[in-house]
């Protein structure tokens, strides 16, 4: 039994590799006494690192899906997939973190340590597969997340944030956590196949405590991914968080939360008991809610960062509409979604990063004119931002086509209506941006500062994917098609 | 298989490409490569339509190959009677736009690559025969559009802007809720995205549930097309961002939306709401023709109290666009044919009346016909600038409906055809002919009659450029007015087809 559970390791590669690459990163990080060229070589560990991660990930895509260590996790292609655009998505993060000043001078390298701690913990959420892991992912993933978010140290906006983030996450994991005492309670089981097996069965006061306690459970996975009701802390840790650590924020936990709810919903309430429809309608409500609000929120947002911040909970609706659709169309058009998400987030904040740098503020007025500077960049965001907003021929046209397919599938008309107004509301700020950088007159700025070649080319390189997935998607589509998430039983 | 449809569809891409690559500073070549890439596409068209069959109904040239294979989404292309004059007419605006183009100076080569770019989408409109790219293809046009009225435009070019891209992504969104919806309908089968296979009305008893209520599906995505289609024709009550964009755009974007994209929608109406949808299309018929009715008189109103002479030909185009809705609710042999007619009579006019208000503009850079605070504006004209005259005058009649002109044939075969079916409706809509020339007429008085100030004489006469792109409307104002044969015949059989269709519905 031990060794069966040793053996389980070799499936476990990329995550020990990522585990190994903080460990490096801190060692090094140590090590080193001259300050830029410590800060140069640890990047270098930490992209290796990661690519060496990857490599291993792609090598267990193929492989046959199973749970290991007594099933407290499962390495499916669904799992292993979202870690992959996990990974890709904090790869792209550091080049932000080493272009960006909000968080050089004052700190070096840290952030990589604790972005790839807060990998790890989202790798282990996406692959959970009981309460405890599950719990165990949250924990890891926020932690360290409340001191990415005050990394900017003397500023008194990033304080504030990670002080808010801090006790809005520790109440919301005790709410969790007393969700699953109860759950545990009633099942007795942290399974998930378990508790699936017995749901059917439950009635009366039982059932009524069943659904109270999921509830409490959901809170835990609704913070982290910022769903409606328990976004509200969301903008303001994105707008205080240093900005590579906010597009950090906006891909790894928020993907990792969606997997986990994807998991969640489809292992325990993939029948038509009463408490998966409550489940569902629950989920319905969360999903139309939070696309709406964080939709209309991000309308008259002057800062360019709390509008991403808001774009991004209109995205987690649309996910989360992918979720309701509980079938094998529904998590294929999350990964592809997932994946052109990744890009569009990384190339925006990107643009912004390099916008903030030179002017200190992330503020929509300071992209004014940007085409005539740097046309590059400026066109690159522009496509994104039609992409976002979901414009063919752009990924995130086809990003959203599949979700509403997937929806249309299951007959969920409503919703889809709904997603679709809610695509003109989200059109609407970001042409505000894309007219500001593209029709406004510049004011005669200078060159951005950091707008290196390679910028240029990093930038560049993160649009291609989007107008090159928006036109030759079937290919990657049916890449996922296999990507099946595996039930255990 | 024929390549004809690639070659004017990718023609337009391949000029834009050349345009890019121009070296910074080659304005002058830039611009005569803009020139070769559209004179080039409507030669092809032209050689398109001399190989058309005009015998045959159906789809002809298609071309075929698969795009997405999991989801059965065919990059299919083809073209039939009635999108083959919306194909000539798209090849022979652009080419003339390039030319009333020539004096733009701010950005010359981004100016000329969008527009090329305009071109291939609006082509793409008009050829696809798979519902997925016809969407894309769609879309795909406003981004063009977006910045060719938001950097060129006027003074509020960019609320313009704005306003134009969210109105019409509202309308397209919405259908393309429909378009999903259509594919499940039909069982993700081969043909699901195929606009052809779709039509024929097989959805006549289907039911959704939206909203917690049971609707038609027929009904219910019927309105969603509608209300994609409504926005870009447009039809009252969604006609208010016309106004906006029209006076914002350049002069060529201008002509371009009325003379073109506000086609797409009529045509949206005949290839797809109509024939997937005949039952419910025929069901709506009345609203239609009313909100049509309400169109043309509200558009004509509209149009008498503007002193911005382009605003004012702005709000004709929703009069007559009005028209071209009348005519396809009157569900008739005369109706569709006046409609498509219409389409491409009002092309070719109201084209004419924006190019000559563009002439006009470059030299006196406004456009007022009364100033705001209410001196003369422009006034005497007619004494000063005698080439100008003639050719304004031509438009103005064949936008009137002057017999003789082309107007005139396509509005009376809607007369035609509606009135078997609506009488009242269309004797309201005749007082709609009337206050067409009351408008036209009184701005012409003011504009070109009087004593020329010193203003208007210090205008100079069109230039040759300007006289050689307005010479092929003239003709085919004129031509198709005395003799409007070629292109009925064009679009007859095809027409028929849908006619005999929609009768079977009846």
């Amino acid at each position: 039994m031990k060794l069966a559970l040793l053996a389980n390791i070799s499936f476990y590669i990329p995550e020990l590799i990522a585990i190994l690459t903080m460990c490096s990163l801190l060692f090094f990080e140590a090590a080193y006494s001259d300050e830029e060229r410590k800060r140069t070589f640890v990047y270098i560990v930490g992209l290796i690192g990661l690519a060496v991660c990857m490599i291993m990930l792609v090598a267990n895509l193929g492989t046959e899906p199973k749970s290991l260590f007594a099933k407290a996790v499962v390495i499916d292609n669904f799992s292993t997939s979202m870690k992959m655009i996990m990974v890709l998505g904090t790869l792209g993060t550091f080049y932000i973190s080493y272009k960006s000043n909000d968080i050089y001078e004052s700190l070096k390298s840290e952030y990589l340590v604790m972005a790839v701690g807060v990998l790890v913990g989202g790798m282990l959420l996406a692959s959970a597969n009981n309460m405890l892991t599950l719990y165990l992912g949250v924990e890891t993933l926020s932690i360290l997340s409340y001191v990415m978010t005050s990394m900017k140290r003397k500023d008194s906006l990033s304080t504030e944030a990670g002080m808010k983030y801090a006790l809005y996450g520790g109440i919301t994991a005790g709410v969790m956590l007393f969700g699953i005492s109860h759950l545990y309670g009633i099942f007795g089981s942290i399974h998930f196949a378990e508790i699936a097996a017995a749901i059917p069965a439950l009635e009366g006061a039982k059932l009524t405590a069943a659904i109270v306690a999921f509830l409490l459970f959901f809170v835990g996975l609704g913070y982290k991914v910022a769903a409606f009701p328990f976004h509200m802390w969301s903008p303001d840790v994105y707008q205080g968080s240093p900005i590579p650590v906010t597009a950090f924020f906006s891909i790894v936990p928020k993907l990792a939360g969606i997997a986990a709810i994807v998991r969640v919903s489809t292992t325990l309430f993939g029948g038509d008991s009463s408490m998966s429809l409550t489940w569902i309608a629950f989920l319905k409500v969360t999903a139309i809610m939070t696309m709406t609000v964080g939709n209309i929120s991000a309308l008259n947002q002057e800062s360019v960062k709390r509008m991403l911040a808001f774009s991004s909970i209109g995205h987690v609706g649309m996910l989360l509409m992918g979720v309701i659709v509980m079938n094998e169309m529904g998590t294929n058009a999350i990964l592809y979604y997932a994946l052109i998400y990744m890009f569009m987030t990384l190339t925006a904040f990107l643009v912004t990063c390099l916008v903030s740098n030179r002017y200190g503020s992330d503020k929509m007025v300071y992209f004014r004119g940007l085409v005539n500077e740097h046309p590059l960049m400026a066109i690159s965001f522009t496509i994104i931002l039609f992409s976002l907003a979901g414009v063919p021929p752009f990924g995130g046209f086809i990003a959203k086509f599949n979700i509403i397919s997937a929806a249309i599938d299951s007959k969920l008309y409503t919703i889809s209506f709904i997603a679709a107004i809610n695509s003109v509301i989200a059109l609407y700020y970001y042409l505000r941006l894309a007219k500001t950088m593209i029709l406004d007159p510049s004011d005669g700025k200078d060159q951005l500062r950091g707008a290196s070649f390679v910028s240029h080319l990093v930038v560049a390189g993160l649009t291609i994917p989007v107008i090159l997935l928006g036109i030759f998607w079937g290919k990657i589509y049916h890449l996922y098609s296999f990507a099946k998430l595996y039930i255990d039983s | 298989m024929s390549g004809i449809l690639n070659l004017i569809l990718w023609l337009p891409v391949v000029g834009m490409i050349g345009v890019l690559v121009t070296p910074k500073g080659k304005d002058q070549l830039v611009r005569y490569i803009s020139l070769g890439a559209t004179a080039l596409t409507f030669i092809v068209t032209i050689l398109l339509y001399l190989r058309f069959d005009e015998s045959n109904p159906n789809v002809q040239q298609v071309f075929q190959v698969p795009w997405i294979e999991q989801f059965h989404i065919n990059y299919a292309l083809g073209i039939d009677g009635i999108s083959l004059p919306m194909i000539l007419l798209t090849g022979l605006l652009f080419f003339i736009c390039i030319l009333s183009s020539w004096t733009i100076t701010k950005s010359v080569k981004a100016y000329f690559a969008l527009l090329l770019m305009l071109e291939s989408s609006v082509f793409g409109v008009f050829m696809s025969l798979d519902f997925f790219l016809f969407y894309v293809y769609w879309e795909v046009m406003l981004l063009p559009m977006f910045f060719l009225i938001g950097i060129w435009g006027g003074e509020n070019r960019e609320y313009a802007a704005v306003k134009f891209f969210l109105y019409t992504f509202f309308g397209s969104i919405v259908m393309l809720v429909g378009i999903i919806a259509l594919y499940y309908a039909t069982g993700k089968g081969p043909d699901s995205f195929s606009i052809l296979a779709l039509q024929g009305g097989h959805f006549t008893d289907m039911t959704v549930n939206v909203f917690g209520t049971d609707f038609s599906f027929e009904k219910l995505f019927f309105w969603s097309m509608f209300l994609g289609f409504a926005i870009k024709v447009p039809i009252f009550p969604f006609h208010t961002w016309l106004p906006h964009a029209h006076v914002q755009a350049p002069t060529a974007v201008s002509v371009i939306l009325a003379g073109v994209l506000l086609k797409m929608g009529t045509y949206g109406f005949l290839r797809i709401a109509f024939p997937i949808f005949p039952s419910a299309a025929v069901e709506y018929s009345t609203a239609i023709a009313i909100l049509g009715v309400i169109s043309v008189i509200y558009g004509a109103f509209c149009a008498m109290a503007q002193n911005d002479v382009k605003k004012l030909v702005a709000y004709s185009s929703v009069s007559h666009m009005g028209f071209v809705m009348m005519g396809l609710a009157a569900m008739t042999i005369q109706g569709m044919n006046g409609a498509v007619l219409q389409m491409f009579n009002h092309g070719t006019s109201t084209a004419m009346m924006f190019l000559m208000i563009g002439v006009i503009y470059e030299r006196s850079h406004h456009r007022w016909i009364v100033r705001p605070d209410g001196t003369k504006g422009y006034g005497g004209i007619a004494a000063h600038l005698p080439r100008y005259t003639v050719v304004f005058i031509i438009g103005m009649f064949a936008s009137l409906g002057l017999p003789g002109l082309s107007g005139f044939i396509s509005e009376a075969l809607i007369f035609l055809g509606i009135y078997q079916r609506f009488t009242t409706i269309t004797v309201i809509a005749v007082l709609g002919l009337l206050i067409g020339a009351a408008y036209l007429l009184w701005m012409y008085k003011r504009m070109f009659f009087g004593e020329p100030s010193d203003e208007v004489k210090s205008y100079s006469d069109m230039n040759a450029r300007e006289v050689f792109y307005m010479v092929p409307l003239c003709i085919a104002v004129i031509v198709f007015g005395v003799y409007p044969a070629p292109i009925l015949n064009i679009m007859k059989s095809s027409v028929g087809q849908l006619v005999e269709l929609m009768a079977q519905f009846q």
